[in-house]
């Protein structure tokens, strides 16, 4: 027992050493979502799910259907409606996806915002200074793009300005990867707002 | 210009520092009508509520549990709560849950795509016996990734036991290993798994996209032990106490050895919100019995978290008396 025990210890050391590090999130939770895409997330066999776990998941899923988006519930007397002719008002949809909305506005939850247009999808923060870096200051934008809560379905760029000589310029430095973690915050709160 | 990422880094600082506990709420319930194995009509509804509970350290590892009030499906049920007898661990980079955990015991085994009405409900009853007596108890489970292989070690401890185990006493002990990688445009996955009582279990499947959809084909091999059970009737007499016969008959497996099971399933989707199913799985087990079992199943998202279903599975071979035949169900199920 105790030999076995150490045994599974040292494997799961080495495992996690081939894998990148135990805070390296890429490979795992890529990887995962293949295997999401492949046998179901459900049914993912490297997934721990007790039988009522696995029976909400399994609902959800059928929800969601094969796109994976829980959409708004079927309007019967709209079809109904449709079929006979009746009405006929144009409905002005917005592109903005609600999850991705809601969870940009989580994020950015910590600032004041200079413009939010839902219709657009845009948010905007203003100015955001350091007290210890006072010749600094940058702002965030957040665009969403599509209905759909899909991975390229918002686009974040960080504006950064520097004071010279009382005059605020232009950063000409690249903040892809400060990018990248707000877009990927932003996704992964959308995701657990649309997953309750 | 130095200066200007670290800013920057203090306001993406903000989003990865922002550690908080959590506790969410999610559930289903499910209600259909089924046509089982023998004819007979039934209504049968389920329901269930989890509650998770997570933090996240102010270092990124998630900590969770949850509890669960469920009221079962498969047959005439009160609410009954669960859950709550095991914790996982997330770094990002590993997953690791610790306490009552159940391991795979029929890698590669694949064919089945209906629900829990017809699967649970429709009163099938096979002789072919597959899977360990006991796959669950309190252990360990550790995923990872090494490139693109996605690997999970389990280890059981004592499967009499949930979430409290003498370790130094304990002897019913189960370990398993498991692997998913991809390779070229197929997906494999094989495992094995041994528990202590000397069943051991092995098995691949195969994953590619196929037309329209995905097809996945595999092979499990399972070498298990007899099951027998105490069968009898009994009454109680005043004069003599308690009086009857008692056989012990086997169940579904009468010698030691090796059960075989070959499975593929076809899933595509039709629309955004509609996907089809089928499945078919082939099982023989070392007493020479055999079945042979056909799934289909047809699903449609109504938006706002229900779903309709339409689901048929159809068992022939060697079966329990009214235990073969064709269950059809349909129903709803809605998400929360």
């Amino acid at each position: 027992m105790f030999f076995r025990v150490i045994v599974l210890i040292l494997m799961s050391f080495s495992f996690i050493s081939c894998s990148k590090g135990p805070l390296n999130s890429s490979n795992h939770q890529a990887n995962m979502e293949k295997l999401d895409k492949i046998y179901g997330k459900c049914k993912n066999p490297h997934r721990q799910y007790k039988p009522i776990e696995r029976k909400v998941c399994e609902d959800k899923q059928r929800a969601a259907g094969p796109d994976g988006v829980v959409g708004d519930p079927i309007d019967i007397t709209e079809i109904i409606d449709r079929v006979r002719g009746v009405g006929g008002n144009t409905i002005a949809v917005s592109d903005t996806n609600n999850q991705l909305w809601d969870a940009s506005l989580q994020v950015l939850n910590g600032f004041s915002l200079k413009i939010t247009d839902y219709d657009g999808g845009y948010i905007e923060t203003n100015w955001i200074n350091s007290s210890n870096l006072p010749d600094q200051r940058c702002l965030i934008k957040s665009h969403i793009t599509s209905q759909e809560l899909i991975s390229t379905g918002v686009k974040v760029k960080i504006i950064c300005e520097k004071l010279v000589n009382d005059e605020w310029y232009l950063s000409s430095e690249s903040f892809v990867n400060d990018e990248k973690k707000l877009t990927l915050k932003i996704l992964e709160t959308a995701q657990t707002l649309a997953n309750t | 210009m130095k200066k200007l990422s670290y800013l920057v880094s203090a306001v993406a600082a903000v989003f990865a520092a922002n550690a908080h506990a959590d506790v969410s709420v999610s559930g289903s319930a499910d209600i259909g009508y089924l046509s089982d194995v023998t004819g007979d009509g039934r209504i049968s509804m389920g329901s269930g509520v989890v509650f998770g509970l997570s933090t996240t350290t102010a270092n990124g590892i998630g900590m969770s549990t949850g509890l669960s009030v469920t009221v079962d499906q498969d047959a005439d049920n009160a609410a009954a709560a669960g859950g709550g007898q095991s914790m996982t661990f997330t770094t990002g980079g590993a997953t690791i849950v610790v306490g009552d955990v159940e391991l795979g015991d029929t890698p590669g085994s694949v064919g089945g795509t209906v629900g829990n009405l017809v699967g649970d409900v429709g009163q099938f009853d096979s002789d072919v016996r597959t899977g360990f007596k006991d796959d669950d108890g309190t252990g360990v489970t550790l995923s990872t990734a090494a490139g693109a292989a996605t690997i999970t070690v389990g280890y059981i401890m004592n499967d009499n036991t949930n979430n409290s185990v003498n370790i130094t006493d304990a002897t019913d002990t189960m370990s398993s290993f498991s692997v998913s990688m991809p390779m070229g445009n197929f997906s494999i996955s094989a495992g094995i798994a041994d528990h202590d009582n000397g069943e051991t279990a092995s098995g691949a499947s195969v994953s590619a996209a196929m037309g329209a959809g995905t097809l996945t084909v595999g092979y499990s091999n399972q070498t298990l032990n007899l099951t027998s059970t105490a069968s009898g009737t009994y009454s109680v007499s005043a004069a003599s106490g308690l009086v009857g016969s008692a056989a012990v008959t086997d169940t579904d497996l009468a010698v030691n050895g090796d059960s075989e099971v070959i499975g593929a399933t076809y899933s595509m989707s039709l629309d955004a919100d509609t996907s089809i199913a089928v499945g078919y799985q082939s099982a023989k087990d070392a007493d020479s019995d055999s079945t042979t079992r056909f799934d289909i199943s047809l699903s449609r998202s109504l938006g706002g978290g229900a779903s309709v279903y339409l689901d048929m599975r159809t068992l022939n071979g060697d079966v329990d008396t009214n235990g073969g035949g064709t269950a059809m169900g349909f129903g709803t199920a809605v998400s929360f």
